[in-house]
This record gives C-alpha cells, sequence and structure tokens, in this order.
C-alpha cells in the first residue's frame, strides 16, 4: 500500500471517528413506542393516542402473587402495598383492604359535602336520631369493635359509606381481608407514575416493585409475583425484540464475514469493504440526531435492516473488476448502473418519509442520507484505498459451471403470465383479511401474557378496554356538573341491560353547585345540639361524647369547597386526577363502562346533552386509525412507484430495456405479496417496508443482469456479484424470519421470499435481450 | 337440649375430677352439640362510651360449623346470620345488609373462634387462640387469647365460665377495656344483680363458689 493510499484511508477512518464522537454526544435514543404508531387526525383518535400513552389504564399494572395458602399470600399483599405506597415511581397501590384512612384527617370534614346521604333528607333531628339509635344497636353486633373507634367523629358513619360509594362498581373477591382471584392469588393493582408506552420508563418501575416483592417476601421462597399490564407488556417486548435481534445479528455477521472471505480471500479487502456502509450508517445517524432532539430505538434497528442494500455497492465494485484494471476505472464503468440503483432506492425509500409518522421518517431520512454517503464512498473513497493485487472474480472456481447451468436453463416466455395469474389467483382465494387492522398487531405480545392479563383483569372486575364515556365542558367543574346531571339518564341505561356499571367522575368529586347546596342545608351549632339532646335522652351514650362530629359538621359549613386539586392529595386523587384531562382549554371527563351490552344505547345520551357525552369506541377509533394510516402509505407507496419508474427511464432512455428492468421486479414483488397471503398472513406495516426492502435489493439483480457483458468473463463477474449479494441477504433475512417476534418474523420473511423470487425472476426475464 | 349439655357434661366429669386444673382440649370438646342448638341470652354490654350499661336480649343459635345465628328480641329487633363467610344483619323490616367476612379479617377470626367454641372444636379453637383454664370440675373458666396481631388489636380475650352441667357466661374483652358479657342457658333468666356494674356480674357468672 503507498502512502497517499494509506494517507487516505487514515484521513477516512479519522472522519468516521470523529463522526462516531460527535453522534455518541448528540444522539439521544427515545423508547415511546407511539412514534411508531400513526399520526392521531380526529378527536377521537387523538384522545385514544393520550390514552395509550398516559391514560390510567395504560399506566395500571395487575399484579398476583401466589403463596403457600391464603394467609401467606393475603400477608405478602399489605407488606407489598405499604412498601409501594412508600415508593416514588408508583401513584396508587389498591389491594382491596379495608381502608378508613380513605380521607385523611383535614379532608374529613368534607364528607358531609362529598356524600349524598342528606341529599334527600337533611340532617334533621329525625335522622339524627335514627342514625344514633342504630348506633346503638351497632355497638352490640359483632362488627362493634370495629365501628367503635368511628363514633365520637363520625355517629353518621359517613366515612364507611362513602368508602362503600367509591369502592370498585363490581368488586372482586375479599379473602383474609385482601382481594383475590378464584384461582388463589392475592391481586394488587398498581398505577406507574411513568407513561405505559415508554419501555425504559416502565423497566425501571418494573424493577423498583421486583427489588421490593423480593425484600418482603424474604423466607417465603415459595411465594411468587406475577406482573401484568400494558406497560409490562412494552417491557417485555421490547426486551425481547432487542435481545432477539441481537443474537441473530451476531450470527448474520459472523456468517457474512465469512461469506465475504470466501468470496475475495482478504482480510484487507473485508475490512475495506465495511468503510462505506460504516460511513453511511454514521452519516445517517448524524443526520437525524441533528434534525431531530430524539431517534427512536426502532428507527437504528430497522435503519441498519435497510441500509443492508448498499452492502451490495463494495461488492459490485469488488467482483467486477477484471485483470489488468485499476479499481477506479472498474468503479466508473460501474457507476452509472450503481447511481440508478442509488437514486431509485432513495426514491423508494422517500416513501416513508411521505408517511407522516416520526419513527418512520426518521427512517426515511437514516436511509436516504446513509445510501448517498454509502455510495459516494464507493464510488470516490473505496476504490482509491483498495490494494492493487486483487484477485479476478472471474476465475472462482464452480462458477464456470454455475453460469453455464444458468445460461441454459429454459426460458418459457409463457411462464412469467403464468406466474402472474397463478399470483392474482392466490391473492383472490387468500382466507384472511388482506390488512391487519388491530393496533396491538404493531407492537405484539405473547399469547401466554395476553391470557393471563385478561385473567387477572376478569378477577379484579377491571372496567373495560374498548369503551370510555366522554364528557366535555369548558371546566373541570362543568364536567362534574355534566357527570351529576346525566346519572338518572345512567341508571336508566343500566336498568335496561345496555350497560352493567359506570364509573363516573362525580362519583368521586361532586360539583362546587351541589357542595355548596349541601353546606347550606347544614344545621348551625345551635340547631344541631338541640338536635343532639333530643336524640340522646332515651340513649345511654356518654354526655358530650359527640363533641369531635359537632365539631366537623362547624367545621364543614364554612369550608372553601373541595376542587379537583385539593381533591388530588386524598387517597382517591390520583383516580379523579387520571379522569379529568384538559385540552386545548377544553375540559375532557373520562368515565369507564363495564360490561356493555348495546353500545347504540349511548347514542340518546349525545342527543340528550347536544353531543357534551358521548361514547367512545377505542377500538373503532384504533381501526379507523389504522386505516389511515395505511391509506396515507399506499399513496405515498404509488408516488414512489411512479418515481421509480420515471428513474428508471430516464437512466435508460430506452422502454424495452426500462421494461426488462420493471418487469421482474414487479412481478416478483406480486408473488411475495401472493405467497404471503395464500398462507393466511394480514399486511402490516412491517411487511410494506420489507416489500420495498426487497424491491430495492431486486430491482438491483435485474439492472445488472439486463446490463450487456462485454464477454463470458464479465457475465460470471456479474453472476458472483449478484450470487454474493444474494446469499449475504438471504443470510441476514432467512434468519430473522425464524424469530419467534412476529415483527422481525415478518421482515425476515418477506425479505427472503423477495430476495429469492427477485432473483430467479431477473435470470429468467432480464436477460431475454442477451443475444445468444 | 338442656338433656344434651348435661350428658355431654356427665361424660365430661371423669377428667374434670382427675385434673386439678380441667383439661382444655376435652373440656371445649364437651361443649360439641349437635345442630341446631338454641339458647336464651342476656348480653351486657359496658362500654367507656356509654354512660349505663346497654342490656340486650334474645336467642342465640348454634346452626352446625361455621354457621351461627342471634336475634335480638330487646330493646330493638335485629336478627344476625352468620354461614359460608357471610354475615347478613336484618334490623326490623329493613334490607337484610350482607357483609363478607372476608372483607374483614378481624371479624373472621373472632366469629370463627366462637363457632368452634360452641361446636367444640378444640383444635381448630387451639389454632387461633392461647387456651387457659382454671377452676374446677363443678366451676371452671376458659380463658381465650387470639393469636392474630390484628385480632389482638381489637379483642383482648373471651372468656367462658361454665359449671358443672351448662356454660353460664361467655364474655368478650375489648382491647380498648370494654366488655361485652352474655349469660346464656339458666343464667338469661336470673335476675341482674344491682347495681349492675362489671365487676358485680363477674361474681355472678364466676358462681358463689368462685374463688
Amino acid at each position: 500500500m503507498n502512502a497517499r493510499k494509506l494517507a487516505l484511508l487514515i484521513a477516512w477512518i479519522a472522519v468516521l471517528a470523529v463522526l462516531a464522537l460527535v453522534v455518541q454526544r448528540t444522539l439521544r435514543v427515545g423508547s415511546d413506542l407511539r412514534s411508531f404508531m400513526p399520526p392521531a387526525q380526529t378527536a377521537d383518535q387523538k384522545l385514544l393516542m393520550e390514552q395509550i400513552g398516559e391514560g390510567p389504564g395504560s399506566r395500571m399494572l395487575l399484579l398476583a402473587i401466589s403463596a403457600v395458602d391464603d394467609a401467606q399470600a393475603a400477608g405478602l399483599s399489605r407488606a407489598l402495598a405499604s412498601a409501594l405506597r412508600a415508593d416514588a415511581h408508583f401513584t396508587q397501590v389498591a389491594n382491596g383492604s379495608f381502608d378508613d384512612g380513605i380521607l385523611d384527617d383535614a379532608l374529613l370534614p368534607y364528607r358531609f359535602l362529598l356524600t349524598p346521604s342528606f341529599d334527600e333528607h337533611a340532617l334533621d333531628a329525625t335522622v339524627l336520631a335514627d342514625e344514633l339509635a342504630e348506633r346503638i344497636e351497632d355497638l352490640g353486633s359483632p362488627a362493634a369493635t370495629l365501628l367503635k373507634p368511628l363514633l365520637p367523629r363520625d355517629p353518621t358513619l359517613e366515612v364507611m359509606k362513602l368508602a362503600e360509594h367509591w369502592s370498585p362498581p363490581r368488586p372482586p373477591l375479599v379473602r383474609e381481608g385482601v382481594w383475590f382471584s378464584p384461582a388463589g392469588e392475592a391481586l394488587l393493582l398498581v398505577q406507574t407514575r411513568a407513561a405505559g408506552f415508554d419501555p425504559d420508563a416502565q423497566g425501571t418501575a418494573i424493577s423498583a416493585l421486583e427489588a421490593a416483592f423480593d425484600q418482603v417476601r424474604e423466607d417465603s421462597a415459595d411465594a411468587q409475583l406475577a406482573i401484568s399490564g400494558p406497560g409490562y407488556f412494552s417491557v417485555v417486548v421490547s426486551g425481547k425484540t432487542r435481545a432477539e435481534a441481537q443474537w441473530l445479528g451476531h450470527l448474520s455477521t459472523i456468517g457474512f464475514i465469512v461469506l465475504l472471505l470466501l468470496a475475495y480471500r482478504s482480510i484487507v479487502v473485508l475490512g475495506l469493504a465495511a468503510l462505506p456502509i460504516v460511513s453511511g450508517g454514521l452519516a445517517g445517524i448524524a443526520a437525524i440526531a441533528l434534525a431531530y432532539s430524539e431517534v427512536h430505538g426502532i428507527t437504528l434497528a430497522f435503519g441498519f435492516t435497510l441500509l443492508g442494500v448498499a452492502q451490495e455497492y463494495p461488492i459490485r465494485v469488488l467482483s467486477h473488476r477484471r485483470a489488468g484494471e485499476t479499481a477506479l476505472q472498474s468503479v466508473r464503468a460501474l457507476w452509472p448502473l450503481l447511481l440508478t440503483a442509488i437514486a431509485s432506492a432513495c426514491i423508494a425509500y422517500l416513501a416513508f418519509f411521505a408517511s407522516g409518522v416520526t419513527g418512520l421518517q426518521q427512517l426515511a431520512v437514516f436511509t436516504i442520507v446513509g445510501l448517498l454517503v454509502a455510495g459516494w464512498s464507493t464510488r470516490h473513497l473505496l476504490p482509491r484505498v483498495l490494494p492493487e493485487r486483487f484477485r479476478d472474480s472471474a476465475d472462482t472456481p464452480g462458477l464456470e459451471r454455475a453460469w453455464h447451468f444458468l445460461d441454459t436453463l429454459p426460458r418459457p416466455r409463457w411462464l412469467p403470465p403464468l406466474l402472474g395469474v397463478l399470483a392474482a389467483v392466490m391473492l383472490w382465494w387468500a382466507p384472511t383479511p388482506f390488512w391487519q387492522n388491530n393496533l396491538a398487531a404493531l407492537t405484539p405480545v405473547p399469547a401466554d401474557l395476553l391470557e393471563r392479563e385478561g385473567r387477572l383483569r376478569a378477577a379484579l372486575g377491571a372496567p373495560d378496554v374498548r369503551y370510555l364515556i366522554v364528557l366535555q365542558a369548558d371546566s373541570a367543574d362543568g364536567v362534574l356538573a355534566l357527570s351529576e346531571r346525566i346519572v338518572p339518564a345512567i341508571d336508566v341505561l343500566i336498568a335496561q341491560g345496555a350497560v352493567d356499571n359506570v364509573e363516573l367522575p362525580s362519583r368521586y368529586l361532586p360539583s362546587l353547585d351541589t357542595q355548596r347546596r349541601r353546606q347550606a342545608a347544614l344545621p348551625d351549632r345551635d340547631a344541631l345540639e338541640a338536635m343532639l339532646d333530643g336524640a340522646l335522652t332515651d340513649l345511654p351514650f356518654r354526655a358530650g361524647l359527640f363533641e369531635p362530629f359537632v365539631e366537623d359538621v362547624q367545621n364543614a359549613r364554612t369550608l372553601p369547597l373541595l376542587t379537583p386539586a385539593m381533591f388530588a392529595d386524598s387517597p382517591l386523587g390520583a383516580r379523579l386526577q387520571a379522569m379529568l384531562v384538559e385540552r386545548n382549554g377544553q375540559w375532557l371527563g373520562l368515565g369507564t363502562l363495564i360490561g356493555v351490552h348495546d353500545a347504540q344505547a349511548f347514542e340518546a345520551l349525545a342527543t340528550l346533552t347536544n353531543g357534551g357525552v358521548r361514547l367512545l369506541d377505542l377500538k373503532g377509533a384504533s381501526e379507523s386509525l389504522v386505516a389511515a394510516y395505511r391509506e396515507r402509505i399506499l399513496h405515498a407507496f404509488v408516488i414512489a412507484i411512479v418515481l421509480l419508474v420515471a428513474t428508471v427511464f430516464i437512466a435508460f432512455r430506452d422502454w424495452r430495456r426500462a421494461w426488462h428492468v420493471l418487469a421482474p421486479m414487479t412481478l416478483a414483488t406480486i408473488l411475495v405479496l401472493a405467497v404471503l397471503r395464500v398462507s393466511g398472513v394480514s399486511l402490516s406495516l412491517f411487511h410494506l417496508v420489507a416489500l420495498t426492502l426487497a424491491a430495492g435489493l431486486g430491482l438491483h439483480y435485474a439492472l445488472f443482469f439486463e446490463r450487456i457483458a462485454a464477454d463470458a468473463a464479465e457475465a460470471r463477474r456479474t453472476l458472483h456479484a449478484t450470487l454474493v449479494c444474494v446469499i449475504s441477504a438471504l443470510l441476514v433475512f432467512a434468519l430473522l424470519a425464524w424469530s419467534t417476534l412476529p415483527v422481525l418474523r415478518a421482515i425476515g420473511l418477506t425479505v427472503s421470499l423477495g430476495v429469492g423470487f427477485h432473483f430467479c425472476l431477473s435470470i429468467l426475464m432480464a436477460r431475454e435481450t442477451r443475444a445468444r | 337440649m338442656r338433656r344434651r349439655l348435661s350428658i355431654v357434661t356427665w361424660m365430661l366429669l371423669p377428667c374434670l375430677v382427675v385434673a386439678a386444673e380441667p383439661d382444655a382440649g376435652s373440656l371445649i370438646a364437651g361443649l360439641a352439640r349437635e345442630a341446631p342448638a338454641r339458647t336464651a341470652y342476656t348480653e351486657v354490654r359496658f362500654a367507656q362510651m356509654l354512660d349505663r350499661p346497654l342490656i340486650v336480649r334474645g336467642e342465640l343459635a348454634y346452626l352446625g360449623p361455621g354457621s351461627l345465628g342471634k336475634r335480638v328480641d330487646t330493646p330493638y329487633k335485629e336478627e344476625v346470620t352468620i354461614a359460608d363467610g357471610q354475615v347478613s344483619v336484618q334490623r326490623g323490616s329493613r334490607q337484610p345488609r350482607q357483609i363478607s367476612l372476608g372483607q374483614v379479617p378481624e371479624l373472621d377470626g373472632f366469629l370463627r373462634g366462637f363457632g368452634a367454641l360452641l361446636g367444640g372444636d378444640a383444635q381448630a379453637l387451639a389454632r387461633d387462640f392461647e387456651i387457659q383454664t382454671r377452676g374446677d370440675a363443678s366451676r371452671w373458666h376458659l380463658s381465650l387469647v387470639p393469636k392474630d396481631a390484628r385480632l389482638k388489636r381489637r379483642v383482648a380475650s373471651i372468656e367462658v365460665d361454665g359449671a358443672a352441667d351448662s356454660a353460664r357466661c361467655f364474655s368478650v374483652i375489648d382491647a380498648d377495656g370494654d366488655a361485652n358479657i352474655m349469660l346464656v342457658e339458666a343464667m338469661a333468666a336470673i335476675e341482674l344483680p344491682k347495681p349492675l356494674t362489671r365487676r358485680n356480674l363477674e361474681i355472678v357468672c364466676a358462681g358463689t363458689a368462685a374463688k
């Protein structure tokens, strides 16, 4: 290697090192899976995306503790609950244990504003006398020991009534004082501070949870903790994806290195051939780091996969070099074709940019910049650092025979149309729906975890995940007032059997008007003391016993009314907060429903309130979201195809030659689609990404096969280069096809099939014009 | 029922005579009755919240393992039934109120103890309570202290007084010092001591021969 070459090589590597340093400094990798979800258009879709990420449902974790017996499980449930309540990762912990601390001391006087007990009959002498007589009876009952501490301050047992009022609409099984599943596990509901679809933050919370359980468990080694919920799933899925992609990545890298060593018999060449793709990758990352504040982990993973196309460029240069020619000369000869390939691949990836999804736009920026830089460095840098000595790939043993075999294959003219008809028939007969409309399929969760989720959800009487009731008003108090107003209509719906139960925001906090009305109806000190004296003449209660009660009623008469912000500090505050959302100056109330049997029946409610209250079908919103998304991507693809065809025509300026390149590519793409569809696959975003990649690779094969070779040796070189490319692509993607994860499998299977079809059809169709 | 009880106590007598302190196991086993067994009761509740004791009368029923009934006739009407882990409380003509015992484990432990006592299940009782006995065959006293820490915070002990041929009083001593003394069988009909203090009633329960 002469001095100039060495200097250039060192300079190139130095630039790459600086770039790597800059990237490492500026790049922030995010993990919010929503950046790979479609952009929301309608109000319902926006609400859906918010709820998916930050809504109470997505931040809820379901825990199940199994132990040797109920008593041990219940003990662990209590210990874990108190440990988690002290942990800042969690905003709410519930395990079903009776909690007389449902209102803390400061909020206790507010019970008279919160309770509906005295709405029909105000707190007067008769009501009070009845209540107190009943307390005497309570003192003789088995529950006396529980109630005694409450009586002096709360003789009407308002706290108990509120606890009952606020208990879950369909309470789970309670044993040993805590929630249990029918299978005998103690159950807990935990709400994380972190958003559900942020796997990193959820991962931290779940680690804290597991550490707390280990500490609580101590020596009861038989006890097991099972976790479920959207946040847990996002951790499992992203962890599993990362691990499996890494493992498969290592394996295919080793295979790739072995393949290149076999093909070119030189470690130096292998190292140099890697430089263009490394340059492309680093430049791509630097470009997104500059254009976006944060790059998604998936963008990087997919980006490097898609950038795999660029590995073809150095391979072409190495394989096509002929004896007596410098690397620079052979690159010049190849450049027009390579340029066409690069331009068309960039155009195909442009389609991702048009999708409007942040994650995919980042992907487009990354791959386009990467391809351009990889192409440019292959053209201008790589040839200048390659060693003088090399092996002509035309002399590779066995290549001659392979060439002869392929050359003499029969090429019946009727085969391509027949394949086309066959594919059309297969597409027509495919058993499953064409598109995968399920948003969940974008972030797939193992089936056994879903099964457990369903079981725990049913045991906890957790609300329906499909429907939400949405109340809209100008202020939080407006939402609460609206919520109170529709209670009679909701009761009618429950009576009609349209729904089993509905949990509205006003269940936890009455509107200011209602609180004011209740406040005004409370007796003043003199009146209350007179009532007490009257009631106590026949009862054996000690004189002055109820002084704390009189104090509380007096306080309640003058308290500032309770707002959602003040209520937020109470144990149930988080629950209310999750039900009240501010958006663009408007307030939304989100009520949960249990057991929806007739969604149509809710339409009357919408008309009654002039659209202020409506039923939100999250499944419908998500399906419409995916459908709208797909439409955008399809439009983008149509534009990409037109541009691609135009590029090929412009490059060739020859209809016949362009047709020979485009026809096998199109037919192969249709065949891949047909095979996928006939084997029951519904198409998702990932299949579309994979199809584009395969088409990009296929275009290369067709372009090079279509080229009229100067001599037999050059034809062999083309075959050598193409075989190396095909085998390396198959190596990477066939491995992915074995993955247990649907996403990786979809990409692996589609690209492997595509590479196979594109290669065969390119040989079959692209070379037809060659003079024999 | 009186007859059945007497037979049981007769069978118990030999062991009571042999041991200086009566053996708890056989004593409790001796309390076993065939369901349904009923007895009238008079219950006197001494509580710090009340300036005079509350006197309640009615009928107590043992309806089989884990199943109890308590009816209040005066001064108000109430019917409490405990079966299959559910407590049902009916007052006057109102809708019965249901409480699941699983929700209130303290109550569950307490009622389980009471049920085991009336069912004569010494083993079950020993699982949940520390048992002490004193007295002799003609006048015995059982003291049950709960083992469960949470129940202990509510109930200090359950005391049972018995005579040769019948149980006399069940007393529940709350952790805060309040006491609920229930006179059963023949004792239900006696005239209550005057003045009605806890000490006086305890003396009545223990019987004149008590230390």
